[in-house]
């Protein structure tokens, strides 16, 4: 009998036959193929969604207009539904990136991971965790201030929610809102959800979950300097606040094959991408990091007393936050929606920003399964006494290759 | 219309948690509330066309002084110091005050002429920059130097003393 990746043993094993799981698991992958390269062809069909939602903008105006209508529904239109575009993206990614997380740290330690939910290495496994989420009993504890206890898990989520406003899921049209100062908007209000995290640990009356909130809060401060100073010499050679402009000065290559992508840049992009990197995972409280809800020191830090979807609210704010990340980075490091060679330019620019993105999302995920965490005065003098000199010393090399650039 | 409506609710979102930050008992509740009014502010500044300025304010008040003071409430708050009347007994001279002085802004208010309305969709940012960097910066590098001096202070202050352990 064919072992493989399918073949579950002890006590776990199922009632049909190893043959029958194999023909499910095969024609489920067929499934998934049939379902995923059409997608992918009409992707590339299609090209550009931007024009098409202005056309669409277009004639409904238009149609009002004939009609007598109020002139403010075409405004609220092309505000409306990119918002909701963006509002559903952010909801369901998580549900795909936990299944990812799961699947590549099992790899990581030369397990399958989940398997059974789906049939195809449990693709629907997030799914049935959500229902099971949805379906939990929503906890309290007697002690707890209930109002702060409430309010927590939304205070924490929204912002991460309303980041996603200026980043061009693409080209520089493909942004929500086209603000000016995109990137400080992004960095200011990602700031906000520390006090998510604060109410959460002093709200559950509790001394894990007190102590979890106080690690989180020292370290998402201390961890934020180093992280804006990073991203200085990319403001500095762009010119711009601008997330789509920032893009835009990426576009195009030196000597023909290297792209003008920020971490290409000689020294500083790399330092830069480096430091942005180490601070957005210390950011989003991911291991080697996690000393805000070490499970094994705080049982969870923050959210212990917390079930449910209360819960599911701070979980979905982790990987909103890690998301958020890899799209910041992939706009300032990776040239955003710009192609890798002008040559694949068919290749429509939203699924290079996503290619890129969840790219530097499988890096996270790897840096997270690989490294032990680190103790909390270490994570500390490695922020103030390493990360923080460094970035500085960065924005001075980058002002220095300016200044030779300009003569 | 709209903008009138959206300037009411953000009087309301600053005014009443400003209101509850003072009078609640609870120092917790206090500091949470001033988070919400410090964000009305922010959303003022946004309403006004000042970008730059609503962004600073979420980055540097609302995300960064009261998380610091959260934390500060975290450290050294302690449920007995809720039982501390937020008020002394000349209160009601206070409030009177306070009135009289709010009473004459609103006829100073009324004199002076109708401030020219920015328009919102213009950006600050880069204007503000150079303001900031090449016209003001001799002032600009002296406030720094001051912001400099707390920071060195704060340092010092804080360094263990090394005679007494």
């Amino acid at each position: 009998m064919a072992r493989g990746p399918w073949t579950v043993t002890g006590p776990w094993a199922p009632s049909q036959s190893a043959e029958s799981i194999r023909r499910r698991y095969i024609s489920s992958a067929l499934v998934l193929a049939a379902f995923l390269l059409p997608l992918f062809v009409l992707t590339i069909l299609v090209g550009e969604p931007d024009k098409y939602f202005h056309q669409a903008h277009g004639f409904v105006t238009q149609w009002v207009a004939n009609k007598g209508g109020p002139d403010w529904i075409g405004s609220a239109i092309l505000i409306a539904v990119p918002c909701m575009v963006v509002l559903t993206l952010i909801q369901v990614l998580p549900i795909f990136l936990v299944w990812w997380e799961m699947k590549i740290a099992a790899h990581i330690q030369v397990r399958l991971g989940p398997m059974r939910v789906g049939r195809f290495h449990g693709v629907l496994q997030t799914i049935a965790d959500g229902i099971k989420l949805l379906l939990k009993e929503d906890l309290v504890p007697a002690g707890a201030d209930r109002w702060v206890h409430f309010v927590a898990p939304i205070v924490a989520v929204a912002p991460a929610l309303v980041c996603f406003a200026p980043i061009p899921l693409g080209h520089a049209g493909l942004a929500p809102v086209g603000l000016d100062v995109g990137l400080l908007f992004v960095l200011g209000v990602s700031g906000l959800s520390v006090i998510g995290l604060l109410m959460a640990g002093w709200g559950s009356n509790n001394k894990y979950s007190m102590l979890g909130g106080l690690r989180a809060a020292a370290q998402v401060v201390s961890y934020e300097i180093p992280r804006v100073i990073s991203l200085l010499p990319v403001v500095m050679w762009a010119g711009s606040l601008q997330l789509g402009e920032i893009m835009m000065k990426q576009s195009g290559a030196w000597a023909g094959f290297l792209p003008k992508w920020f971490i290409f840049y000689p020294i500083v992009g790399q330092i830069s991408f480096i430091i942005y990197l180490i601070s957005s995972i210390a950011e989003t409280n991911r291991t080697p990091f996690d000393i805000a809800e070490a499970e094994s020191e705080l049982t969870s830090g923050f959210h212990t007393e917390y079930s449910g979807m209360k819960w599911a609210m701070f979980f979905m704010a982790e990987y909103a936050y890690m998301f958020l990340a890899c799209a910041l980075g992939a706009v300032l490091f990776l040239g955003g929606g710009n192609p890798l060679h002008s040559s694949l330019g068919f290749i429509p620019s939203y699924v290079w920003f996503f290619g890129k993105t969840f790219f530097l999302a499988f890096l996270f995920i790897w840096i997270r399964w690989t490294y032990p965490r680190l103790r909390v005065d270490r994570l500390m003098e490695f922020c103030w006494k390493f990360l923080l000199p460094w970035s500085l010393a960065n924005v001075a090399v980058a002002g220095f290759l300016f200044l030779l650039r300009m003569r | 219309m709209i903008e009138s409506a959206v300037f009411g609710l953000l009087s309301a979102m600053i005014l009443v948690p400003a209101i509850l930050a003072v009078t609640l008992k609870n120092i917790f509740h206090c500091a949470l509330w001033l988070v919400v009014s410090l964000t009305g502010v922010g959303g003022m500044f946004a309403l006004l066309g000042a970008d730059f300025l609503f962004v600073s304010q979420i980055l540097v008040y609302a995300g960064g002084i009261t998380v610091l003071l959260l934390f500060v409430v975290l450290l050294s708050g302690s449920p007995k110091d809720w039982v501390v009347k937020q008020v002394n007994a000349q209160w009601g001279w206070g409030l009177i005050l306070t009135g009289i002085f709010v009473g004459l802004l609103a006829a100073l208010f009324r004199k002076l002429p109708a401030a020219p309305v920015p328009n919102p969709s213009e950006p600050t940012t880069a204007r503000l920059g150079l303001l900031l960097i090449r016209d003001w910066v001799f002032p600009f590098e002296a406030i720094s130097l001051v912001l400099l001096a707390a920071l060195i202070g704060a340092v010092h202050f804080s360094k263990r003393d090394k005679t007494s352990c």
